[in-house]
């Protein structure tokens, strides 16, 4: 088809317009030439093309991800992942920068979601710059981070701290309580101190804990030095609450 | 200065101010949700597949919805001309071509639009030959970007997120940046560095002509642009050097972005219902003869497509 259209090119190439219009009669093909079939098959071809490729995106949605910390009013997962459509509102709102595009590394369909990263601070639903209505969900355009009515950063959970005896300092008599504070400080009182001898043991109270943070954007445990070489994450961590 | 190159800094300044907000979180969000505190203009692609998703009536979305119908009634797909960093990118990208494949391209773009010129010509007709049943092209009225669209709301009904948004490249541009602060300011290394301006790349390379034939906001634009009546631009066949001189030109259409042949509209590759308001055949015009008034007067409308009627 494409070798017709260079004929009729060729043919209407004697430049002036009379000669072209005397040329152009005579070839209703160039008309022709001028490929609807190809172009619809083309759209066709896109067509079928890319709602196969969608498709196949969509099938994520079996893939799953492995389960995150989600930011308030992200605790139904299902829900979340149905609204959010990853336009990163989340991460400019949160004036204590703990919410974070999800990595692919946790699975392809939580790519860019909202996740929390208490690596240097923790989250307290706003108490401070937003009379505790999380900038989050009052920013999210989709709903997609939605608290119910009556929750707060007491009642909702987002996930439950995690010690992990190996390479918590405390546990090699250092002293440390950096979360133990912490979490007096946030207002839970979720972690308890054995009160055995110079170097008192922490250990979390389950019921009280929320998940807010606090103590993981504490912990030193990565910091003062390889006590435990090959260690990846702080001695103290939240895990999700979909993961419980 | 001319206007084509005034888009594109626009355009670029556009994306940098709401990059710099991203990263300094100023709090006004990207293209995907523009906005100040509880106030957002949603993308209305993700508007629509969220609520499909979810299957609720969200407040917010269908406002957006709303707001995005009304200005693509007065002004098209400009943002498809000016805001988008799609287009920005894509001259990024012509910008590595080699000189000869450029000039290739472009010369190619010329030729087709001469010869559609000089046979329309031959034909007699002014600008359209409707006597001649040869000319009568059967135009679908819809095109491979619907069918994107299409594919893309099916998958979102089916599995139930906004399937699209994985993949947007609008959505993608402003996740480069993010990843690429993120990478820098916070160590935090990541696939995704890698990933996802790779996926934007295909996008761009591998599938050639994106704004014309794969994006599904511009298919979603262009059902609305059909309505719109508003600086739609028109020709003046007293000025046109091929009504009033029958001399072969088609500068318009050679220039046009979205592949509009505004002279000889049912050979273009989009119609008028895609016009993005550029201006670029405003400027070419030899002739001055184009010009784009708030409302066309009756009689000076262009020539409609078929599918337009």
């Amino acid at each position: 088809m494409s070798e017709e259209k260079k004929e009729g090119a060729q043919a209407a190439a004697p430049q002036d317009v009379g000669a072209a219009a005397d040329a152009a009669p005579a070839q209703p093909a160039a008309k022709k030439a001028k490929e609807p079939m190809s172009v619809s098959r083309r759209s066709l071809l896109i067509g079928v093309g890319g709602t196969a490729a969608l498709l196949g995106l969509g099938a994520l949605r079996y893939a799953g991800h492995v389960p995150l910390n989600r930011p308030p009013g992200g605790q139904d997962e299902a829900h979340l992942v149905s609204a959010c459509i990853r336009c990163e509102k989340c991460y400019e709102a949160c004036p204590r920068h703990v919410i974070k595009p999800a990595k692919i590394e946790d699975g392809l369909l939580g790519m860019r979601s909202p996740q929390l990263d208490f690596s240097a601070d923790y989250c307290d639903f706003c108490a401070e710059e937003n009379g505790g209505v999380p900038l989050c969900v009052a920013s999210c355009p989709t709903e997609a981070l939605q608290l119910p009515a009556g929750a707060d950063a007491h009642n909702t959970i987002i996930g439950l701290a995690e010690i992990d005896r190996k390479t918590c300092l405390a546990f090699r008599d250092t002293g440390c309580h950096f979360c133990f504070d912490a979490c007096r400080d946030a207002g839970y009182d979720a972690i308890q101190l054995d009160g055995n001898g110079y170097s008192p043991r922490p250990y979390v109270i389950e019921d009280k804990c929320v998940g807010c943070g606090a103590c993981e954007s504490v912990c030193v445990s990565l910091q003062q030095g390889s006590i435990v070489v090959g260690a990846t994450e702080r001695a103290i961590v939240v895990r999700p609450a979909s993961s419980l | 200065m001319k206007l084509s190159k005034i888009r594109t800094i626009v355009a670029a300044a556009v994306f940098c101010v709401l990059a710099v907000g991203l990263i300094a979180g100023i709090n006004m969000g990207t293209l995907s949700g523009f906005g100040f505190d509880s106030f957002s203009a949603l993308c209305p692609l993700g508007a629509i597949t969220t609520m499909l998703a979810t299957k609720t009536l969200v407040p917010r979305a269908v406002f957006s919805i709303i707001i995005m119908a009304l200005l693509v009634f007065l002004f098209g797909r400009a943002f498809c001309g000016w805001i988008c960093p799609v287009p920005v990118l894509g001259k990024l990208r012509a910008f590595f071509r080699s000189p000869k494949k450029r000039r290739e391209l472009e010369q190619a773009k010329r030729d087709e639009a001469l010869d559609i010129a000089k046979f329309e010509l031959g034909c007699g007709g002014k600008g359209g030959c409707e006597s001649c049943s040869a000319c009568k092209q059967q135009r679908t009225k819809l095109d491979s970007r619907h069918y994107v669209l299409g594919g893309a709301l099916l998958s979102t009904a089916i599995f139930g997120f906004p399937v699209f948004c994985l993949v947007c490249p609008i959505g993608l541009t402003f996740a480069t940046v993010l990843v690429f602060w993120r990478l820098f300011a916070n160590a935090d290394m990541t696939v995704a560095v890698v990933l996802i301006p790779l996926m934007l790349i295909i996008e761009l390379v591998f599938l050639r002509k994106w704004c014309t034939r794969f994006c599904p906001m511009a298919g979603l634009m262009n059902l609305m642009g059909r309505f719109s009546r508003t600086f739609k631009p028109v020709i003046d066949d007293a000025k046109c050097l091929e009504t009033s001189k029958g001399t072969a030109c088609s500068r318009c259409a050679m220039v046009c972005e979205a592949d509009i042949n505004l002279r000889h509209p049912d050979y273009g590759e989009r119609t008028l219902a895609d016009c993005t308001r550029c201006n670029a055949c405003v400027d070419a015009c030899p002739a001055n003869a184009i010009t784009m008034p708030v409302v066309a007067k009756r009689g000076q409308d262009v020539k409609l497509a078929p599918n337009e009627r």
